[in-house]
């Protein structure tokens, strides 16, 4: 569903993605980690066809995100770490804003809303304008706005940032329920344990390459280290760094 | 990302679901785009109805005697020349193109700068550009944003000229609703034009764009400025005389270029003040027919270059400074050495932020480098050999020019510099200084920045127009009033109006808060200016009198009013620095983000 082949992104002479090839299937659950300034986030802007790739390819459900990125990015959701919200507009607003601009037919569209608002207990403040609501209630909101349209492809930065962790315990499930139904679900996070806890598939990136692919039990077996994800993470990121 | 819109071709993997294009309902993106605008207008206008009533109102009675005022000057300067010169009607002609062409320039630079913020560094825009709208439309509704915040001076400024004019020239009726639309077709030129720039340079020169534009300011300053020597130095005849206006209108004839938009709106609007329909339809449909054509041109390099253009901008800034400019720093370590350590750091900060920004310096350069050349000039125009008289008075309108200049900056950059602080806002809550010193920081550097080209070129104009000592000490001492004054209601009134939210400073200089300031200012000008030349203009009209045998104030009472007018001077310029600075410093206190 997402492939990433052989993509490589400078900023001038500065290397922040290298060769970076990965695939998410269809159902799959992948984490993406890595140290600060490893190039997550630019990894997730070239999928998202924010950053256009310096070399390489990424295509989504087969379409190219830079030769045919409007049907990559129509099946393509992105959280980003930051959430961006219409301060003029309530949440309601915005979230039909998004229906619209999806082209989700109305009486779908308001059914796919009702649920989420009640999914994520929005009722108290969907009606005031986001310029009022705190980072936690902003978050659920574009996480509404990422899920009404039902993507095939869930692209996320650091979702957990700023929730409570009713709403983390929420998040964590709604992600493995997306997965389940057969979505692609994208996530670069520094919350290991709950990567180890949710992730089908973990890469580990550092200065822009990949130093580690596969199941939790692959990475172990690769290492030949028992124990927690963090010390694994940990001894890759020191070995890349030595290297 | 031209390739957008080729439909099958991108679709690589022939295996993989083609779900994007099957499923998906034909989405018409230009009426969702509209239904965004007019929620996110209806909800900031009933926001504002609802909270802010007073402000509302305050900013619709000062627009509303702005207008007036403007209408009265050109109703009178319209009235005049149409009485008093015989080729009135083609010196307006004149005017008018000259008018507009400056516009043009000012339009295309405004536009392009305020949308290259919108469509490369906002978040609106990151956002946007995720989801499936194409760049062409993304692009029409940010261009239509940045056209609105670029161009409603020039509707504010151009209305009550363009009345005035339909009146003393006895207008049919329906002048005044074409003039309206033709200013809305006419912005559309340089807007477009401004675009198109903004697209190309962001695209292909993402490194070298600052550079770029720097370049472009200087080559118009040189330009301009050898314009107006060449048209100073190489007009024949005595300055203001008949064969000397027909030498200048000569010059000027490049003005009238057929082919130049601002002459179409000079023929277009003129032929239907005089109630020639046909000429005025026939030139607005050239103007909206090339308006529509560029507006295609823009929203078509849109669509070619805008992701790509994006994608540039966003790895183009260096990650380096070169450490040139650090002797700068280290120099000014020494001017601001008398004051506290952590506001002399805050000091630097707002320094550096400017000397960083070439969009500010380099405006400010433009504008005092015209008004420098200007005032070198004042010989060449034969200004400095008038009456002792003509000389206060013109050495009072400069003086008053120079201010109003400086206060259109300080409206623009130092106003918005609390609200700038934004997001980054607890950084300074944090830090282990009062709230009042870091305001005051701020006003430290406001005068600092003001007072030294100010002061410079009021000094070079006294210089050129042979003022003797004391008049420049009381020059010199007014400029220090207004920069203090103008500093204090800028740093106060951005602290006690702040618009946290917003990261584009011409934005927050233009809402009501930048509004109300430049407002402020301009009637703090206009007391200072009238309280100190008044007496002195009185004292040299006197002069002349007596020439003629009239006394009507001798020495002594001349320096009773003299002395009254600098006590009171200084009392509304200490006023206006300090009262503005409390209740700023008081809001800021209370400041909470």
């Amino acid at each position: 569903m997402i492939e990433l082949v052989d993509v490589t992104k400078k900023f001038g002479q500065k290397l922040a993605v290298d060769r970076l090839s990965l695939r998410v299937r269809a159902g799959e659950l992948f984490a993406f980690l890595g140290p600060n300034g490893a190039g997550k986030t630019t990894t997730i802007k070239i999928i998202c066809g924010l950053l256009a790739p310096t070399s390489g390819a990424v295509r989504i459900a087969g379409y190219d995100v830079t030769r045919d990125g409007r049907n990559a990015r129509h099946l393509l959701s992105y959280v980003p770490d930051q959430p961006y919200l219409y301060e003029k507009l309530t949440g309601r607003e915005f979230l039909q804003f998004v229906i619209d601009m999806y082209g989700i037919p109305c009486d779908t569209g308001a059914r796919r809303m009702a649920e989420l608002i009640e999914t994520f207990d929005m009722r108290s403040y969907i009606d005031s304008l986001t310029e009022t609501y705190s980072h936690g209630m902003k978050q659920r909101v574009v996480f509404a706005a990422a899920l009404v349209r039902d993507p095939r492809v869930l692209v996320l930065d650091e979702p957990m940032v700023g929730l409570d962790p009713k709403s983390a315990r929420l998040i964590k499930d709604l992600l493995r329920a997306r997965a389940a139904a057969g979505a692609a679900v994208f996530m670069s996070t520094h919350t290991l344990a709950m990567a180890e806890e949710i992730a089908d598939t973990i890469a580990i990136v550092d200065r822009g390459r990949l130093v580690s692919y596969g199941t939790l039990g692959e990475l172990r077996a690769t290492m030949q280290m028992e124990g927690p994800l963090e010390d694994l993470f940990l001894h890759l990121t020191a070995e890349s760094s030595e290297a | 990302m031209t390739g957008e819109h080729a439909g099958e071709r991108g679709k690589v993997n022939q295996a993989a679901p083609s779900m994007a294009s099957e499923a998906r309902p034909p989405v018409r993106e230009a009426r969702v785009f509209a239904r965004l605008r007019t929620r996110l207008v209806r909800n900031i206008v009933r926001v504002r109805l609802r909270q802010s009533r007073l402000r509302l109102s305050l900013v619709l009675i000062f627009s509303v005697l702005f207008w007036v005022l403007l209408f009265g000057l050109f109703f009178e300067g319209f009235s005049f020349v149409n009485k008093h010169l015989p080729v009135g009607n083609e010196l307006i002609g004149y005017l008018f193109s000259l008018f507009f062409m400056a516009l043009l320039v000012m339009l295309v630079f405004s536009t392009g700068l305020i949308l290259y913020s919108g469509l490369f560094r906002s978040r609106e825009a990151a956002f946007l550009l995720t989801t499936p709208a194409s760049a062409d439309h993304i692009f029409a509704y940010k261009f239509q944003e940045s056209l609105a915040f670029s161009s409603w001076g020039f509707l504010l400024l151009g209305s009550p000229m363009m009345t005035a004019y339909g009146i003393t020239r006895f207008a049919p009726d329906w002048f005044y609703a074409l003039f309206v639309a033709y200013f809305l077709v006419f912005i559309l030129v340089p807007g477009s034009v401004g675009a198109i720039a903004c697209l190309l340079i962001v695209t292909y020169l993402p490194r070298r764009k600052r550079e770029f534009l720097i370049a472009c300011g200087a080559a118009l300053l040189v330009g301009m400025i050898a314009w107006i020597v060449y048209l100073g130095r190489a007009t024949p005849g005595e300055v203001l005389t008949e064969t000397w206006m027909d030498a200048l209108l000569a010059r000027l004839r490049f003005s009238r270029e057929p082919l130049l938009p601002s002459q179409w709106m000079s023929e277009g609007l003129m032929a239907a003040a005089g109630g020639d329909a046909r000429m005025a339809a026939f030139y607005f449909l050239v103007i909206a027919a090339n308006a529509g054509f560029l507006y295609l041109i823009a929203t078509l390099t849109a669509r070619g270059v805008y992701r790509r253009g994006y994608s540039n901008a966003q790895g183009s800034r260096s990650t380096r400074l070169p450490r040139s400019w650090y002797w700068v720093d280290r120099a000014l370590t020494h001017v601001f050495g008398f004051a506290n350590p952590s506001i002399r750091l805050l000091i630097f900060k707002d320094i550096r932020t400017f000397r960083r920004d070439p969009v500010q310096w380099s405006q400010f350069l433009i504008f005092f480098g015209l008004l420098a050349l200007y005032f070198l000039n004042i010989r060449r125009l034969s200004y400095d050999i008038n009456s002792a008289y003509w000389r206060n008075l013109v050495s009072f309108l400069n003086l008053a020019v120079t201010a109003l200049i400086l206060s259109t900056f300080t409206s623009r950059f130092v106003f918005p510099m609390v609200s700038l602080e934004g997001r980054k806002f607890w950084i300074l809550g944090l830090l282990p200084v009062e709230r009042d010193h870091i305001l005051w920081g701020k006003f430290a550097f406001a005068v600092g920045g003001a007072l030294f080209p100010s002061e410079l070129l009021v000094l070079l104009s006294d210089i050129m127009l042979r003022l003797d000592w004391s008049m420049i000490l009381l020059h010199t001492m007014t400029v220090l009033i207004l920069c203090m004054g103008l500093a204090g209601i800028s740093v106060g009134l951005g602290a006690r109006l702040p618009n946290l939210s917003e990261d584009d400073p011409s934005k927050i200089a233009a809402g009501f808060g930048g509004t109300l300031n430049l407002v402020v200012s301009m009637l703090f000008i206009f007391l200072i200016v009238v309280m100190l030349a008044l007496p002195c203009h009185l004292y040299f009209a006197g002069l002349e009198a007596e020439r003629h045998g009239v006394t009507f104030a001798t020495e002594r009472e001349f320096r009773f009013w003299m002395a009254l007018s600098i006590a009171g001077s200084v009392a509304i310029g200490y006023a206006a620095a300090v009262v503005p600075m409390r209740i700023g410093a008081r809001a800021f206190r209370e400041l909470e983000t």
